[in-house]
Parts: structure tokens; sequence; C-alpha cells
């Protein structure tokens, strides 16, 4: 009973830690989801771009006095577009690309930050969120996220799949895998975009990383991953809020902290059971 | 063609010579000579330009509703502390992104003036203040002078050194009166009927600051504010800070559950009626408070100089909101 109350109660006198658990939980549903795809097709780079990326807009778009939303929509969209400009105009690698609008944005933001006398707010607020002031609009907004990300998914389940398992076959079946693809590249940068007012962007890409990359560890089907990382996000929400209140520490930070202990607790055990396995393979037990 | 190469160049060079003391001002004589003071931030600012007047030039690092907590020098501003005959600071840490800029210039031979020298220091935290009036000068003392790092003679106990000062009007009388004596002796400017004008000023504002406050009941005298910025102001007129959205000196902190239901304990076990927020605060996260414990949340500006760019109208609409906000 005790025990009970002292995880529960946090939620129920505090109108702020339970908008909170909200907000993460369709968080952690959207980014187990798009996670999935970015952990199977190698694609944090980009994420992470993307999430830094965005800062000059936000920035801009605050001191502008137009939703910051707008502002870091516009920033993934010339993040996106001078990648693929950069990788089709020449023959560097998309990695290349991706690291070069990533300084060249994030310094962007630095500048537009420092030079501004109206700015009232800082970089790491952007980068690493106000999931404890997230109202119930951000909470709207954050569903309408998720059901737009559950939609196309659900709409593009087969072209995805190829994409992330047989990229040649993908090729050789004539469907526009160009396409697809930045319809992927474009729902990475929903969920990010949205969740800069909640967890913000730094954070939200530990959470499109880590509990899906536990999630991968697990299963072997895609809809098997995606159900891991759900749970993983969602554990690590709760018991992320739940250590920011018991031990006074920053909540945003603390809920990606546990998603990255959760996947090495979950990639350790996996270790010691395929070791196992192998041991019981290798020196059958006499019968 | 080499002719007509050097021709250019001369006539280049004849236009540049020209425009050039165009360029720094239109009474290129008299600039030259008067000396330079550089004053870290905005409001600590206006007092030194209203004390010093036509006697030097006065110019402002960080711009005006910049974070001071978070600010860093561009390379030109380093460059404009270096080359100032007289640095002018706040000191306890406020200005952390100038601590090396301003110790090097210091190194250099900058005099540097450190306004919490002159003052009766707060700390934040238990409450309590430590009793510490120093009188020495820049020139003699340059170590200690500079960034607020206090050693010797200075000596803080437990909690940490408030810097927000400027929210006293009294504390800034001193250290109008101590520049008043760094001026004459550094720099052999003599502001002495400017000087006498402007502790008069501080204590009109302070009288009608009184007398404004005198409005609000003790009890109800108690403050929310976005960091724990009004230490100073507090102790003067008799309120409390009750707590802050980020319990620390500076905006740089992140927020915790922890703290956030700490505080809304605190506003509804005190009754407190304005929530204040202020540069640097979450607004997102004050507005989830103030809803959460139906309290109003007030914007106060409490880093910011007011458009006619005066001290006194600063200290006075602080004040102002504050009564409004509380009544």
């Amino acid at each position: 009973m005790i025990l009970a109350d002292w995880l529960i109660t946090p939620f129920s006198t505090n109108q702020f830690m339970l908008y909170a658990l909200m907000a993460g939980v369709i968080v952690s549903f959207t980014c187990a989801i798009i996670g999935t795809f970015v952990v199977l097709r190698g694609m944090a780079f980009i994420g992470d771009a993307i999430a830094h990326g965005v800062l000059p807009g936000i920035a801009l778009a605050l001191i502008l006095g137009i939703p910051g939303i707008v502002g870091a929509a516009a920033g993934t969209v010339v993040m996106i577009s001078g990648v693929s400009l950069i990788t089709l105009k020449s023959r560097l690698s998309s990695d290349t690309a991706i690291g070069l609008l990533f300084v060249g944005m994030l310094a962007l933001g630095v500048i537009i930050v420092s030079r501004s006398t109206s700015f009232s707010g800082d970089l790491v607020r952007i980068l690493f969120g106000e999931i404890l002031g997230v109202n119930l609009q951000g909470i709207i907004i954050q569903s309408a996220a998720a059901i737009i990300v559950l939609v196309v998914t659900l709409a593009c389940s087969r072209p995805f799949l190829l994409l992330c398992f047989d990229p040649e076959q993908a090729q050789v079946s004539g469907f526009p895998e160009r396409l697809y693809h930045y319809i992927m590249l474009a729902l990475i940068a929903l969920t990010i975009v949205v969740s800069f007012q909640t967890v913000g962007t730094l954070l939200v890409f530990g959470m499109l990383l880590a509990p899906a990359g536990a999630g991968a560890l697990l299963a072997r089907r895609i809809g098997g991953m995606m159900a891991w990382a759900t749970i993983f996000g969602i554990l690590s929400v709760y018991f992320g809020l739940l250590s920011s209140y018991y031990l006074n520490i920053a909540a945003g930070a603390a809920i990606v902290l546990t998603a990255v202990l959760i996947f090495f607790i979950v990639l350790i055990i996996q270790n010691m059971r395929s070791k196992q396995v192998r041991r019981l393979k290798l020196h059958p037990p006499h019968e | 063609m080499i002719k007509k190469l050097a021709l250019t160049i001369s006539v280049l060079s004849v236009i540049i010579i020209t425009l050039m003391p165009g360029c720094q001002s239109d009474s290129a004589t008299a600039e030259s000579s008067k000396k330079s003071i550089v004053v870290t931030y905005s409001i600590l600012g206006s007092v030194v330009k209203e004390l010093v007047g036509d006697n030097a030039n006065v110019t402002v690092l960080m711009p005006n509703g910049a974070d001071l907590h978070g600010w860093e020098p561009s390379a030109r501003d380093i460059e404009t502390v270096n080359k100032a005959d007289l640095v002018v600071q706040n000191g306890l840490e406020l200005e952390i992104g100038l601590l090396k800029t301003v110790a090097t210039a210091v190194e250099r031979g900058v005099n540097v003036f450190t306004a919490s020298d002159y003052i009766t220091v707060l700390t934040v935290g238990e409450e309590e203040f430590e009793q510490e009036e120093e009188e020495h000068h820049s020139s003699h003392n340059p170590e200690a002078e500079a960034g607020g790092e206090h050693d010797g003679d200075h000596h803080h106990e437990a909690g940490t050194s408030d810097p927000h000062l400027w929210t006293d009007p009294l504390a800034m009388k001193r250290v109008s009166a101590a520049l008043t004596n760094t001026l004459k002796t550094d720099l052999g400017i003599d502001v002495g009927l400017r000087s006498e004008n402007m502790l008069i000023r501080f204590n009109n504002v302070n009288q009608e600051i009184e007398e404004m406050v005198s409005e609000i009941p003790a009890v109800d005298r108690k403050l929310v504010t976005g960091h724990k910025s009004m230490g100073y102001f507090a102790h003067r007129y008799g309120f409390k800070q009750i707590g802050a959205i980020i319990p620390s000196i500076t905006s740089q902190a992140a927020v915790s559950a922890a703290d956030l239901a700490a505080l809304k304990e605190l506003i509804e076990d005190n009754q407190v009626k304005a929530i204040f927020t202020e540069i640097g605060t979450s607004p997102a996260v004050a507005k989830s408070i103030g809803q959460e414990t139906g309290v109003r949340v007030i914007e106060l500006a409490t880093h910011t100089l007011p458009a006619d760019g005066s001290y006194f109208t600063f200290i006075r609409n602080l004040t102002r909101v504050i009564v409004n906000g509380l009544k």
C-alpha cells in the first residue's frame, strides 16, 4: 500500500506531473513507431541533425513573435532539402552533407540568440524542453501528430517494410523508393518538431533511439519491436518523472537517462541469455 | 598600367584618410581626450551614465534585455573591455561570461570597479546576510576586484552571494557614491555636483517605494519569482522571498519535479497572491503552476531597463508591478 502510494501520489496530487506523464506517454508511442524505422534504417545521424537544425528556426520565430512550431518546421525543411541538394549535386556522401548542415544550423541558432535582445529563453530550454510546463494544448498537438504518424505508417506499411529490410528488392520492385524515403524523413521531422515544446528536441531524439534500440534487441518482427519500444518509452517517462520528483533532478534529462539505462539493461540481459544458449548448444547437458 | 594602379591607390588612400576621423565622431578631438568607461550591464550602466554625464564616454556591454546570467562576449566586446580606462562591473559572478575577459583586462592594467564591493552582500538560502563593508580601490587590489573573486579580507560563510543588488536603490546609492571616489582617483574626473544630485534622487525614490509598499499589509508581502532575483528588494522593504520556479540565483538551472511540487505547496500554504516571471524563466512552467494553484502570473522586468533607459523609472515600475500584483 505504501509503495503504491509512493508510486502514484506525485501524479495524483500534482496536475503538472499528470500532464507531463500524459504528454510523455504520447511521445513514447510516436517515437516507438518512428524510432524503430530510424534504428532499422540507420538514420540516427539525420535525426540528430534535424533535432539540432530546428534551433535557428525556433529562435527566429520566437524573436519575430510567430509560433515556435512554424519556425521549427521551416528549419527541418531547410535541413532536409539542404542534405538532399548536396548529395544530389556532389559525389559527397550524405553523412558529410548532414554533418555540414548540422553544425551550420547550430551555429546560426547560437548567433541569432546571442545577437537578439528580445529572446527571452535560452537554447538549453529548446534542446531539453519543458515537460513540466506542458499544457492541454500541447497534449492535443502531440496527440494529433501521433495520429498522423500512425495513419501514414499504416498506409505506407509495405514500402516502409521493404525500405527497412530489403532496400535492393525495393529498388527492383519499381515503387518510388525516394518518395517513401522522404515521407519517412517527413515523419521523423514531424515527431521532432511537435515535441520540441514538451520534451525538447534533443531529448525527443533520445526517445527515438533508446526505446526502439532496446525493442530491436528483443523482437524479430517490426510490430514486436514497436510494441516493446512503446513499453520501454512509457517506463522511461514514468520512472524519469518519478526520479525527478524524489531525487530533485531535471525532469527531461532524467527521462532520457532512464531510457538509455533501460537500453543497456536489455542489452546485458540479452547477451547473458544468448551466451547461455550458446553454452547449452556447445556443451549439451548429459542425459 | 602601373601608373594607373599607383594613382588609384593614392586617390583611395586620400579618401580613406579624409574619411577616417569622420567615421569616429563629429567632434573627434573632444572625444579622443575623453576617458572611456565600460559598464557590463544596462541597469548599472544607466546609473553610471547619469552619474558621469558628459565627463566620459560610457559604453554598456550586454544588450538591454539579454539574459545576464547566460551572456557571452563577442570578440569586439573583449576589445572594448581591453581598451577601457575603467570597467564597471556588478561582481558576485553575475557576469559569469565575462570573468575571464575582465581578469585578463586587469592583468593588462585596466582599472576595474566592482559594485558589490561597496554594499552589504546578502546570501541566498537561509535568508540571513552578513555585514560586509569594504572600502578599497580597484587600483590597489586588482586581484580581489576581478570577477567578484573574494579572498583575504573578503570572507563568505555559508550560502551563495546574491548578485541582484540593483533591486535595492539604497545599495545603488552606495555604489554611486563609491564610484564617485573611484572616478576622481583613477580617472581624475570630478562629478561632485552630479553625485550629490544622484544621492538625493536615490533617497527620494526609496521614500516613494516605501510609500507604495505601505499599501500592502505585511502578511501579504510574499514574493514568488522566476529565479531568486529579488533578495535585496525583499530585504529592504520587508518582503519575503517565498520561493522561485528555479530556486537558484541564476536563470541557468533546469527545473525539477521536486522543486515544482515544493513550490506549489509553498504557494498554497502561504496564500501567495502572484507569481512573477522574469527573463530566462520558462513561461510554460510558470503558467502551469499558476493555473494549478489559481494564482496570477505576472511578468516582472527584473533585469531590463524601461524604454526611457532610467534606473529610477526601472525601480519605480518594478515596485508598481509588485504592489499591483499583491494588492
